[in-house]
């Protein structure tokens, strides 16, 4: 029991923090709470992607090279696994992109209604 | 040049569309014929490519020359190649319709509306075109952004309809990407086709079993399968015609085809049909789907609204096909995709056309308007016919094999779900047919004041309604000969 | 309302958990994701890309297509942002 959790207790943090963001999400009435559970959720998986990649003892991917570009040994254990950290780059960006589009509609939506609660917005919609 | 047609299909509108903003500073009416030129070259592009898939056999272009799995790639198959041909024809059909539209409806808009017009065109032939997981990801957030973009500035509500979408849409995408985290961390590749080659080893992991369930729930939400439909009905309504135009034909078949691709290329049909039963999932939830629609389509009085829940019944369709499991019914699932596209475009240009002339897309607003606007509403006669699926449209032919298909695997209540949707079919459409043949002289207000005179649509908007009907007519003639080139080697062997 | 939030989240987040019940431990050296492409990628950079820095070669040149794609997505957050908020003058 105590290794199975001293050798996932990384991911079962980082999923129960994507669960806060997904209960953010859908469980909230405010539309910028909505919002911020969404970052939460995108950034938990970020996270937990980040966390594949870790070896114990290794440091970061930039491999020592001598004078002429020709590398020293490659000991792939003493390296983290660059491969993650590339995806998650693309998906920080895209975690951005996505949150401006958002708040730029959240901006509409307010200049329309006046209100950024959902229950209040249905109530001006069904009247 | 032609072995680079595979990317060049891409690369054509993300080049156009980094330079339509430039364009349109310069001139406004510059952009219109530079997305016309846009997507023919990639129409052409997707042409050869098909051409050389059905000669040659499936593609395999290397981005950047690294060998798959270090770099990415993409692989054309029938699948894919027929898939591209239909989302650059169409977006090709939706831009050469636009122009009145987009003057009528959103008035000085234009040049930005044509940019992300094309990038939401190129995130859709990224999804189809690529071979690599997390490449897929890249371009289905790129057709999700625009496609937010595009729903929200629509009609009074739009931006309410296009933030549900936005939060379901995410959420759909991050289980994507929760689902290829998983895969990764026990395979360690992101190509397919590699991925299809190490699964099997490991099929009994728990974490195997949780990526597919993860791959599914986003997928679904994507693809608007009921219960996850409740983002499409308001936001394809409040949309601008041409947004709708573009995004309702497209997306959803789209997201069947990535499920297609997960589900058969990636895991291997043994995995799917046998270890989990997620081929009995999908046949339960396609028959409810197709309830579901088509009873809620009979509830509605606008026109856009109704075509909204005859897509969600669509959907029901195609993943009921790919449910039954069995080879029939997943080359009438197939030929549906390809079917289903076609038509949903034309009901969308049809809805857009008469918004364009009676400024409302009510049931009402088709009061008289088979003598206003007859060719246009001999084309919509046409596509109504081959949504209920009367021969020779090509709506019939892929309900028969799907019913073949349904009741060789005694799947009941598949049948009687299809059997019962085209009636409702038939009642909502002949509903339509009925108001447009009613001449009322009264002069309600939104008529133009014409009369019982002609009045017809622009030409501009009408060349696509004509080509699609026509399309309607020569697929459901050549069928055979579609599924003898393309759709026999797109079905995997159950 | 709220109970069905719950349980959704629930669900989901004990699915994920069992899910991770067979993955590799967390640091394990021989974890497939260490083993099966990204040796690789560590051993080739110099050789093949002259970039020390392994994450900017994959960045820039092994993957280079999913840093176009994802420019373009920022392109598109830019251009979103002015088509919707941007009021246009009455021409």
């Amino acid at each position: 029991m105590i290794e199975l959790i001293a050798g996932k207790y990384n991911y079962w943090i980082y999923i129960i923090l994507m669960m806060i963001g997904f209960y953010a999400m859908i469980g909230k009435r405010n539309m910028v709470k909505k919002v911020i559970g969404m970052n939460i959720f995108q950034t938990s998986i970020i996270l937990f992607y980040i966390s594949i990649a870790f070896k114990k003892g290794a440091t970061l991917p930039i491999i020592r090279e001598t004078a002429d570009h020709v590398a020293a040994a490659v000991e792939v254990s003493q390296y983290i696994n660059p491969l993650p950290h590339v995806l998650m780059l693309t998906a920080i960006v895209v975690m951005v992109a996505t949150l401006g589009v958002a708040i730029a509609i959240l901006i509409l939506i307010y200049r329309r209604y006046g209100t950024l609660e959902e229950d209040e917005i249905l109530k001006k919609v069904k009247s | 040049m032609k072995e680079h047609a595979p990317v060049l299909i891409v690369v054509f509108p993300i080049m156009f569309a980094f330079i339509t903003p430039l364009l349109g500073w310069i001139r406004k009416s510059l952009c219109y014929p530079w997305v016309i030129l846009a997507l023919s070259l990639s129409t052409i592009c997707s042409l050869i490519t098909l051409e050389e898939v059905m000669t040659g056999g499936v593609i395999h272009y290397y981005l950047g020359s690294w060998l798959p799995p270090w770099g990415i790639e993409y692989v054309v198959d029938h699948l894919n190649a027929m898939m591209l041909v239909i989302v650059s024809g169409a977006a090709l059909l939706v831009a050469i319709y636009s122009r009145r539209s987009i003057e009528a409806e959103l008035p000085g808009k234009m040049v930005y509306f044509y940019t992300i017009f094309l990038l939401q065109t190129t995130g859709f032939l990224g999804i189809v075109v690529t071979g690599d997981m997390f490449n897929l990801y890249v371009f289905l957030e790129i057709a999700s952004l625009a496609g937010y973009t595009l729903i929200a500035i629509g009609e009074d509500g739009a931006p309410l309809a296009s933030f549900r979408y936005i939060i379901m849409g995410t959420v759909g995408a991050c289980f994507y990407l929760l689902g290829v985290g998983y895969l990764y961390m026990v395979t360690g590749s992101l190509n397919m086709a590699d991925l299809a080659t190490i699964i099997p080893l490991i099929s009994d992991s728990k974490v195997v079993l949780t990526a597919f369930a993860f791959f599914m729930a986003g997928i679904a939400i994507k693809m608007a399968l009921f219960p996850l439909h409740v983002w499409l009905p308001d936001a394809y309504t409040r949309a601008p015609s041409t947004s709708s135009a573009l995004i309702a034909p497209l997306m959803t078949k789209i997201s069947v085809y990535v499920m297609i691709r997960i589900f058969f290329t990636v895991f291997k049909p043994s995995f799917t049909v046998d270890v989990l039963p997620a081929t009995d999932i999908l046949l339960w939830l396609g028959t409810i789907a197709i309830f579901g629609g088509a009873i809620m389509a009979l509830a509605q009085t606008d026109f856009k609204r109704m075509l909204c829940y005859i897509v969600v019944a669509e959907v029901g369709y195609m993943v009921g096909g790919i449910g039954v499991a069995n080879s029939i019914a997943m080359q009438g699932a197939v030929l549906h995709l390809l079917n289903d596209a076609v038509m949903t475009l034309g009901l969308f240009i049809v809805a857009g056309i008469v918004t364009y002339q009676m400024k409302g897309h009510l049931l009402s607003d088709f009061n008289a308007l088979f003598r206003k606007m007859p060719l246009t509403m001999v084309t919509f006669v046409v596509v109504a016919l081959s949504v209920i699926g009367v021969p020779p449209t090509c709506g019939f032919f892929s309900k028969w094999y799907l019913l073949q298909g349904g009741i060789m695997a005694g799947a009941w209540g598949f049948v009687v779900a299809l059997l019962l949707s085209s009636l409702i079919n038939i009642i909502l459409f002949f509903r339509i047919f009925e108001l447009g043949y009613v001449f009322q002289s009264d002069g309600s207000h939104h008529d133009h004041g014409h009369g019982g005179f002609i009045h017809e649509a622009p030409a501009s908007m009408l060349l696509p309604s004509v080509v699609v009907a026509l399309g309607i007519l020569a697929i459901g003639i050549y069928n055979q000969v579609i599924i003898n080139n393309i759709i026999t080697y797109v079905i995997p062997k159950f | 309302m709220k109970a069905l939030n719950l349980l959704i989240v629930f669900l989901t987040g004990a699915l994920l958990i069992y899910g991770t019940l067979d993955m590799p431990d967390f640091g394990d050296p021989n974890s497939p994701a260490s083993l099966h492409v990204s040796p690789e990628y560590l051993q080739n950079t110099i050789q093949d890309t002259a970039t020390p820095n392994a994450v900017t070669s994959l960045l820039a040149d092994y993957r280079g297509y999913d840093t176009m794609g994802e420019t373009t997505v920022i392109f598109t957050a830019g251009i979103a942002c002015i088509l919707l908020l941007r009021t246009m003058r009455k021409e």
